[in-house]
This record gives structure tokens, C-alpha cells and sequence, in this order.
């Protein structure tokens, strides 16, 4: 059967962007192979490349289940990487190292190198947001045209708009047994992630009665439903709570019992983008039908999906089928499996 | 860098070939033991001496050996490893911490940091089990160290147990706390993976990741599982207070030192 359209590789889909950031829904939905797929993809083109990683990647077993063998993040010579000058020093490459960054690790401090030949590394970069978009200039400065984020277990601090341009997303038949959940569980992250830009002016940062109000840290925080109360008793005209920080679920579901007491008016809260929104047991969408619409004022480019149909020592589903079910879902968002025979096919 | 030779003179270790000690310098001699599901008895014996083999085991030896209820044997077994490791490369991996005693970590924080550091405390999520955070920071401390808590250099917060994670950051950020140390114990399911790392994203959704210093503890953790969740360390089994406390004023006297 022929794909339902002409099916693109995943450079093809990334290629504008200059710094990328790989999230996975959980361990093991194949980000690391969806990172050695862009490698390939790059290495064809001799695209020079910089590679970084919020966790850790590359090691030869998981570190929480040591029976799961790791694919390992073969770079071209000329590439560069972030990296704890241990594992550079470890991965017996040539190399060049080009800069100390002071940023310390529990697996020491992270250097930015080139390699100057063709190997394995294991890559260990800086574990705060701010410290990934640093490395990531550097190496721009230092000439490489893409920089790949490698994010870890399912954080998704890398993917922030003020750390990447662009993100791929890696999910798996690791999340549930039943193929309907891991479509389900991707449709929510994928809801997640692109939450819609705040329309009009951007908020302002009034505290009197008037439209929108700045909210507290510690109220979002701390969501006690009595100062929730308190709040909306105090702004009976304010329809946007502007929030600076993280969004819990608790301040959620806080501001709906002190809502339907108030005739359940029509809320709008303002993050400042999907990744400070902390979201378990349901999807934005139930918010939005519950009158709370979240927005955030810098959206997340969602450039791929990629699909682990493998759940490891569990089960599989066929390929073909959990792409289509996910595609089904979710509009407008190219997936893909990088093992795929008929992906590697095209990407060649 | 470490030196690539140590012990007594004489008997030097190549430490880029490290094996097993028993008797002698490189006798691979390893003391192991296991249950098998089957009854004592001759055949149990031979069957725990053919398994050791395929575990890759030389000359392997059954030296104690009992059945334990019906239709159970255990062993222990004395075999001959063949494998070595490199501990030069290991040991100079960057996450060796040099540990100091109580009065050298009141007298390091006193001369480097000099106010109170602040650390907020808890076991976060459903845990209900607060005695890993209860031993790291109240001053009855446990083995006979005590917590945090009897420090001069500390002020300590400890938040107790089933606290969420935004309630923690809420505090830390109110207290504007030098270090967070959370404690999980449960690990079903890895369940101590989500709690660690819902709290970590918190922490960076609030622009405090670089102010904070992140550590975790738990029967799990580990420095490497502390990378991979984003976190400055990971302390495991066998902590007692004065490493946390080591690793808390080392780390932010280098953090002031480059700010």
C-alpha cells in the first residue's frame, strides 16, 4: 500500500531549524534511535552538527532497568559535542576540546569538544535549561548548523522555546499494553505541547480589579482553595490570571471548585509556554470545556513525531498501524518510525 | 589525576586492571551465594557448581550448601573471576566526593559561605516514608551522626512526608533556600522516577534551576539516575548525614566562586 502521502524524512521536516530538542513520552519510546536516524540523515549531507543532551545518552544499558541495551550516538569527525570531559575523554576519540564550561554534573563538569574522527560517545550535557541553550550557542559559534538537544526520560524543560526552535517528539508502546492508550497518552502530550498563543497584547501586570491579574508564586504554587476563593472573590471582573512560573494541576482544579461557586464564569489562564504547565490526570482540552482555556504566550514547534513500536522485555504493536492510529488523532504532524524498513529505504 | 598503581608496598595494584581480593594480589577469588528452586542433595550441588561455571566463574566451589524448606537448596560458593576493570578511568570520571568530618565542614562553611544555608527538606508525592529525610536532616541524625539540623552551618526545613512537589518549590522559594533534598523511598514502579522528575520541571519552570542546588536520595538513586533526572546528586544506601553536608557546601562555595 502506498503512504497516504509523499512521505518526507525527518531532515526534511527539521531542516530550517538551528537548535532541536528530542523528548520522549517515557524511557524507551526510541529517542536516542530517532537522534542516530538525524545523525545519519546529517552525516549524508555533511551537515556539521553539534549534539548535546539534558540526561545522559549513549551508555551501553539503562540505568534503571541495566537489562535494556542502548543505542549508541555515533558522530561524524568534525562533530562537536557537549559533554563531561570524562565520557569525552572515555569515548577514545581524537578530539579537540574547544571550551570548559564551569557547568558541573554529578558525572563532572561539561566541555564543548570536536571530534577529530568517527566514533561512539557517550554524552552527558549541562542539566539546567538555561545551561543546554548556552552550549547550544556555543557550538553555533564554533560552526555547527544544527544543534540536537537529546532530552531524558520525559522531561520537557529542553523543548522550551527559550532553550530550542523546534522539537520531535518520541513515543512508544512503552506506555501501555493497549494501542488505544498510547494513542490516547500521545494525543494529551501532543495537546500539551501545543497549547495555543495568548491572541491580543501580551498580558500586563495590573493587581487591581481590573481584566487580568498577575498571580502570586506561592498562591499558584502553594494552591490553597480558600485563597483561591479569596482571589476570585477580591476580582469579580478579571477574566485572565496571568501565571510567571509552573502551573500545577492542584491550582486547576482549585480554581474550578471556587469558580462554580462564583456561576461558573469563563477564565482564562496565561503561561508563559507549554512546558511550565504540569498536567497528569487530564488533558487541556477537559479544561477547556470546563471554561478554563490555558494559553501561553511563546508556542513550541512540534516538527515530528517518531514511534517506538517496541516495549521492551513487554510487547509490540505493528508499526503501519500505531502510525496511523496516532496520525488519525492528531492533525498536521508528520510520524514516523525510524527502524521502519520502508523509512530507511527513503532516508537512504 | 589518580595514581595508576596503590596499595601496600610491594604488592602494587594495576588499577587500570582491577580484580577480586581474597588471599592474594589478583586471585579473583569471589564469595557468592544463591537459592536454587530445587531439594538438597547431590544434584542440587552439582547443578549450583555448573551454574556458577556458565556465570563465567573458574574452578567454581559449593563451600556451604542447606536446604531451606521443602524443595529449596541455598549456596554459598567460592569462584575464580576472570574479568577485570578499569578503575583509573572510573575514579577519574569527576563524581568522587571528598568527604570532610563535621568540624571541617563547620569551619569550610564558616570561612567560604559565611551566613546560614538554607535546605528544604521532604519526602514528596505519596511517599509516606519520611525516615530517609528524617536521618539526613533532624539532629538525632542516625549511626550515631546526626542531621543537618545540629549544624552551625545549616538552617534547616524539613517538610516531612506526602508533600507535592509544587508545595515544596513553594516553600524553597520562600525560605530562598540554598538546596532542596527530597527523599524517595517508594520506588514501585518506578514511581519514584515521575516524583523526581515532576519536581526537577517545576523547579526550572520557576527560573530557579541555576539558584538551587537539586539533590535526591532513596534506596535507587544514584549519581548516574541524578544526571539522567537533572539533578546536582544522587545519594543512595549507606549515606550518613556529613556526605550530604560535604557535597551541599563544596558545591555551592564553587557556585559562589564563579558567580
Amino acid at each position: 500500500m502506498p503512504p497516504r502521502s509523499i512521505a518526507p524524512t525527518l531532515l526534511g521536516l527539521i531542516a530550517p531549524t538551528q537548535r532541536l530538542a528530542l523528548v520522549g513520552l517515557a524511557k524507551n519510546t526510541g529517542k536516542t534511535e530517532t537522534l542516530a536516524a538525524i545523525l545519519r540523515e546529517l552525516a549524508e549531507r555533511d551537515t556539521p552538527v553539534g549534539v548535546t543532551s539534558i540526561g545522559r545518552d549513549g551508555e551501553a544499558h539503562d540505568v534503571i532497568d541495566a537489562r535494556i541495551e542502548k543505542p549508541r550516538i555515533v558522530l561524524e569527525r568534525g562533530s562537536l559535542v557537549a559533554s563531561t570531559d570524562a565520557l569525552v575523554r572515555a569515548s577514545g576519540l581524537t578530539h579537540e576540546r574547544l571550551a570548559r564550561t564551569g557547568m558541573r554534573t554529578p558525572l563532572g563538569e561539561v566541555v564543548i569538544a570536536r571530534l577529530a574522527e568517527r566514533g561512539a560517545v557517550e554524552v552527558a550535557g549541562p542539566s539546567a535549561a538555561e545551561e543546554l541553550r548556552e552550549v547550544s550557542d556555543a557550538m553555533i559559534g564554533f560552526g555547527a548548523e544544527i544543534v540536537l538537544i537529546d532530552g531524558s526520560i520525559d522531561r520537557r524543560a529542553a523543548s522550551s522555546p527559550a532553550v530550542v526552535d523546534g522539537l520531535v517528539m518520541a513515543t512508544g508502546a512503552v506506555l501501555s499494553e493497549e494501542i488505544e492508550a498510547v494513542v490516547a497518552a500521545t494525543k494529551d502530550a501532543v495537546d500539551l505541547v501545543r497549547l495555543p498563543a495568548v491572541d491580543g497584547a501580551p498580558a500586563s501586570a495590573s493587581t487591581d480589579g481590573s481584566e487580568e491579574i498577575m498571580l502570586g508564586r506561592s498562591l499558584v504554587l502553594g494552591a490553597e482553595p480558600a485563597e483561591i476563593a479569596a482571589l476570585l472573590r477580591e476580582h469579580p471582573s478579571a477574566s485572565t490570571f496571568n501565571v510567571e512560573g509552573a502551573l500545577s494541576e492542584r491550582f486547576l482544579e482549585g480554581l474550578l471548585t471556587a469558580r462554580s461557586e462564583r456561576a461558573g464564569r469563563e477564565l482564562r489562564i496565561v503561561v508563559g509556554d507549554p512546558t511550565k504547565v504540569f498536567l497528569t490526570r487530564r488533558g487541556p482540552d477537559w479544561y477547556r470545556r470546563q471554561g478554563l482555556a490555558i494559553e501561553v504566550l511563546r508556542m513550541i514547534r512540534l516538527q515530528a513525531i517518531t514511534v517506538n513500536p517496541v516495549a521492551p522485555q513487554s510487547h509490540r504493536f505493528e508499526s503501519k498501524r500505531l502510525r496511523e492510529l496516532i496520525e488519525a488523532a492528531i492533525a498536521d504532524v508528520p510520524v514516523i518510525d525510524v527502524l521502519d524498513p520502508d523509512y530507511l529505504a527513503l532516508a537512504k | 589525576m589518580q595514581p595508576k598503581q596503590s596499595g601496600a608496598p610491594g604488592r602494587e595494584v594495576d588499577l587500570e586492571r582491577v580484580k577480586p581480593y581474597a588471599d592474594h594480589q589478583n586471585d579473583g577469588i569471589v564469595q557468592f551465594s544463591f537459592t536454587l528452586p530445587v531439594p538438597y542433595g547431590l544434584a542440587a550441588r552439582k547443578a549450583a557448581q555448573e551454574l556458577a561455571r556458565k556465570m563465567g566463574f573458574e574452578h567454581p566451589e559449593v563451600v556451604h550448601y542447606q536446604g531451606l524448606t521443602e524443595g529449596y537448596t541455598y549456596f554459598v560458593m567460592f569462584g575464580e573471576c576472570t574479568e577485570t576493570v578499569d578503575y583509573a578511568t572510573l575514579s577519574d570520571e569527576g563524581f568522587e566526593i571528598e568527604y570532610m568530618s563535621e568540624d571541617e565542614i563547620e569551619a569550610f562553611a564558616s570561612e567560604r559561605i559565611g551566613r546560614p544555608i538554607v535546605i528544604v527538606g521532604a519526602a514528596t508525592g505519596t511517599d509516606t516514608h519520611s525516615v530517609g529525610i528524617d536521618a539526613m536532616l533532624n539532629l538525632k541524625g542516625f549511626h550515631g551522626h546526626h542531621g543537618l539540623e545540629g549544624y552551625r552551618a545549616f538552617e534547616t526545613h524539613n517538610l516531612g512526608s506526602q508533600v507535592s512537589n509544587s508545595v515544596l518549590v513553594a516553600r524553597a522559594i520562600e525560605l530562598d533556600a540554598d538546596a532542596i533534598l527530597v527523599s524517595q523511598t517508594v520506588t514501585q514502579q518506578n514511581l519514584h522516577i515521575n516524583n523526581l522528575t515532576e519536581l526537577v520541571e517545576i523547579v526550572e519552570a520557576e527560573g530557579q534551576r541555576r539558584r538551587m542546588i537539586l539533590t535526591c536520595g532513596g534506596p535507587r538513586v544514584s549519581n548516574e539516575l541524578a544526571k539522567e533526572l537533572g539533578y546536582d546528586a544522587g545519594f543512595s544506601k549507606g549515606t550518613y548525614p556529613y556526605h550530604v553536608a560535604s557535597f551541599i557546601v563544596r558545591e555551592l562555595a564553587a557556585r559562589t566562586a564563579a558567580a
